[in-house]
């Protein structure tokens, strides 16, 4: 029983951390249908801007988000105006090249700036942990879990209750109507590609304190990101956030009750039911 | 038109240089320059530099071919290929157990000596190949030396094994569970994981729930301090934490005092071992690099140093070199070399392994005890 609970929970927080990921990527998708290959590679450059307002300037991890969040965000607009824009029109596979592109370029500038090695940071709770009946919970996890949701929730009121969330909504929803009612479509595409940008900065800043930092990490997480947000629905929040915990719970459990080397194996098979049985994903496709 | 001309005498006048010093020899290096396991591959890379500067002091002139395999054995091998092609006197490398195993075949099908310095697979040498040298000791001495290490200093009765699912981690925990079957060890955890997950948590508490008294761990350097850390949080708690190779033996994880004191790990070289140059090696090493060089840069250092002799007295001949390989043995820091056939080995330099003990943030050699420089410290103490 205590093994059960800990592999829950243990998959529920590290699930909060991918739905974070999984949010920014739908955003992107829903808004400008281009699937952002170098998700992952902007979750990286997070973890270093992270890293190093904590070794140089001494700022932890968890507070620096406030810093990262903004960072990111203008990184993200800058990505979408100079180079993202030009190509909305284009062909999906050119979309793809982009952005692969792009992240190539920043995991490789990374690269000749940091070197390859990996890089820990390690902070005075990194790994301490509470225990409550048995079960063991990570400190960081479990603070960057109760940030995953206040930044959910927050993210989920603008977008439901402001007018300019509304406006994004409504760009997800069909571009061209948006454009007639009067909505500035590009203006919204450069605002939800900067929100996805320091959405996934957001997350590698919650993840650094637990786990390492070198510049290919990209890679990993542009997988489960498309993962996460295909199984919840693409462009849809509440399916990104499903589709986070879900992956992160199966993983925990597949891990225990089958064997860790398999739990992507499990992982994937729960995935290929899903698209099997409801193709467009478990919230629908392009309701935000 | 005359422009043209220009350009290509000027192209022709940069190209004979190279091809008129007679005395260079040709040599490729495969490794992991970038890919996941380019931090590793970095120290191969450096070791190698030096070694080339050691031989052009000695008058030998090596070109080196260096190729990128980025980890991967379908790359390694195109590499390969392409060094047999370019007329090389022999490869030194590659880096990952996966790239070698794939590029030894091809080195017997070319006819190419390639010396492996690190990759620790058993099969790469288990195969009969006649122009495959390994100069590490292969993955079964990885395990046994640290569990005859655990044996010497208590009696443990049960044994949990949590590895990366690569040819690395398998091979190397295949043998240590015959190793410890033999020993009368019971295998109460059998876990293999892919790498680069952030979390490990629920399989180190399936381990906990079955209160081990070794845990042997098999890991490259990121994994190894998330599995340490995340020990620490559950609370897994063993008499020994055995680390096999590789990322329990980097400079970094020894920083990490908090959770890498008293671990155990097994390595192919030290600094502090009593063989010709080791000391002076870590000196230049750390002077020109800035950082601490790790075994596989003693290894790569060392295998360079014993391709290029031999290679350069062979005048670049590959069946020269072969025999020159077979025939030779050399002192240096990694101790005596000798490729020799033994227990369905061939070609393999009996490597003397160390184990050592990470004591306040210091890799200690603990065994064999005419190379410790320190007691260990068993049982493990306490989580704090």
């Amino acid at each position: 029983m205590t093994v059960f609970l800990q592999s829950l929970i243990s998959g529920i927080l590290i699930g909060g951390v991918y739905a974070l990921i999984g949010i920014g990527l739908t955003i992107i998708f829903g808004v400008m249908r281009v699937i952002n290959f170098a998700h992952g590679d902007l979750l990286m450059v997070g973890m270093y801007l992270t890293y190093n307002l904590f070794t140089i300037l001494g700022i932890d991890p968890f507070a620096s988000i406030a810093i990262t969040i903004p960072l990111m965000f203008l990184f993200g607009a800058f990505l979408q105006k100079i180079f993202i824009n030009r190509m909305l029109g284009a062909l999906p596979q050119n979309q793809i090249l982009l952005t692969i592109g792009l992240g190539l370029i920043m995991s490789n500038t990374m690269m000749l700036a940091y070197t390859s090695d990996y890089k820990i940071l390690t902070t005075e709770y990194s790994s301490s942990s509470i225990t409550l009946a048995g079960i063991s919970i990570s400190t960081p996890l479990a603070i960057s879990f109760l940030i995953t949701a206040a930044i959910t929730a927050a993210l989920y009121w603008f977008l439901m209750k402001t007018d300019t969330g509304q406006a994004i909504r409504a760009t997800a929803q069909d571009r061209e109507a948006a454009q007639l009612m009067g909505i500035n479509v590009r203006w919204m595409s450069i605002l939800a590609f900067g929100l996805g940008a320091s959405l996934a900065g957001t997350a590698g800043a919650l993840i650094s304190p637990t786990y390492y930092i070198f510049p290919q990490i990209g890679g990993t997480f542009t997988l489960k990101a498309f993962v996460i947000t295909v199984l919840g629905g693409m462009g849809s929040i509440i399916g990104a956030t499903l589709g986070g915990i879900i992956i992160g719970i199966a993983e925990s459990f597949g891990a225990v009750y089958i064997s860790s080397g398999w739990k992507d194996v499990v992982v994937f098979v729960l995935f290929l039911l899903v698209l099997l049985f409801k193709p467009a994903g478990l919230m629908g496709k392009s309701r935000m | 038109m005359i422009r043209k001309i220009a350009a290509s005498f000027l192209m022709l006048s940069l190209a004979t240089p190279a091809m008129a010093s007679a005395a260079s020899v040709k040599i490729g290096f495969i490794n992991s320059i970038t890919g996941p396991e380019a931090p590793i591959g970095e120290n191969l890379t450096n070791g190698v530099t030096l070694a080339i500067e050691e031989l052009k002091k000695k008058g030998i002139d090596v070109q080196l071919l260096k190729e990128d395999d980025t980890g991967k054995p379908q790359i390694s091998m195109s590499a390969m290929e392409k060094l047999a092609g370019q007329g090389v006197a022999g490869v030194v490398g590659p880096y990952t157990s996966a790239c070698a195993n794939a590029v030894a075949k091809l080195a017997e099908k070319y006819k190419v000596p390639l010396l492996v310095p690190a990759a620790a697979k058993e099969e790469i040498t288990r195969q009969g190949l006649k122009y495959v040298y390994r100069l590490n000791a292969p993955a079964d001495k990885y395990a046994s030396s640290l569990i005859d290490a655990a044996l010497s200093m208590g009696k443990p009765k049960s044994i949990a094994f949590i590895y990366e699912n690569t040819d690395f981690g398998t091979s190397t925990v295949k043998t240590a569970k015959e190793y410890v079957a033999k020993k009368g060890i019971k295998i109460v955890a059998d876990e293999s994981y892919s790498k680069g997950s952030p979390d490990y948590r629920s399989t180190l508490t399936k381990i906990k729930a079955q209160n081990p008294e070794l845990v042997f761990m098999v890991s490259y350097v990121a994994d190894a301090i998330l599995l340490m850390r995340q020990s620490r949080e559950i609370g897994l708690q063993p008499q020994a934490f055995l680390g096999g190779g590789a990322g329990f033996t980097t400079v970094q994880f020894a920083k990490e005092t908090a959770i890498s004191n008293n671990v155990f790990s097994t390595t192919q070289w030290t600094d502090d071992v009593s063989w010709p140059g080791a000391k002076e090696f870590f000196n230049r090493y750390k002077s020109k690099f800035g950082k601490e060089p790790t075994y596989h840069a003693a290894c790569a250092y060392q295998a360079m140093l014993i391709m290029g002799e031999t290679a350069a007295k062979g005048g670049g001949d590959r069946e020269k070199t072969k025999a020159a390989l077979k025939s030779g043995s050399w002192k240096g820091i990694m101790g005596d070399v000798k490729f020799e056939d033994y227990e369905g080995f061939t070609n393999q330099n009996k490597h003397q392994m160390l184990v050592m003990q990470i004591q306040n943030g210091q890799f200690e050699t603990v065994f064999p005890t005419n190379f410790a420089s320190k007691k260990p410290v068993y049982p493990f103490p306490k989580w704090k």
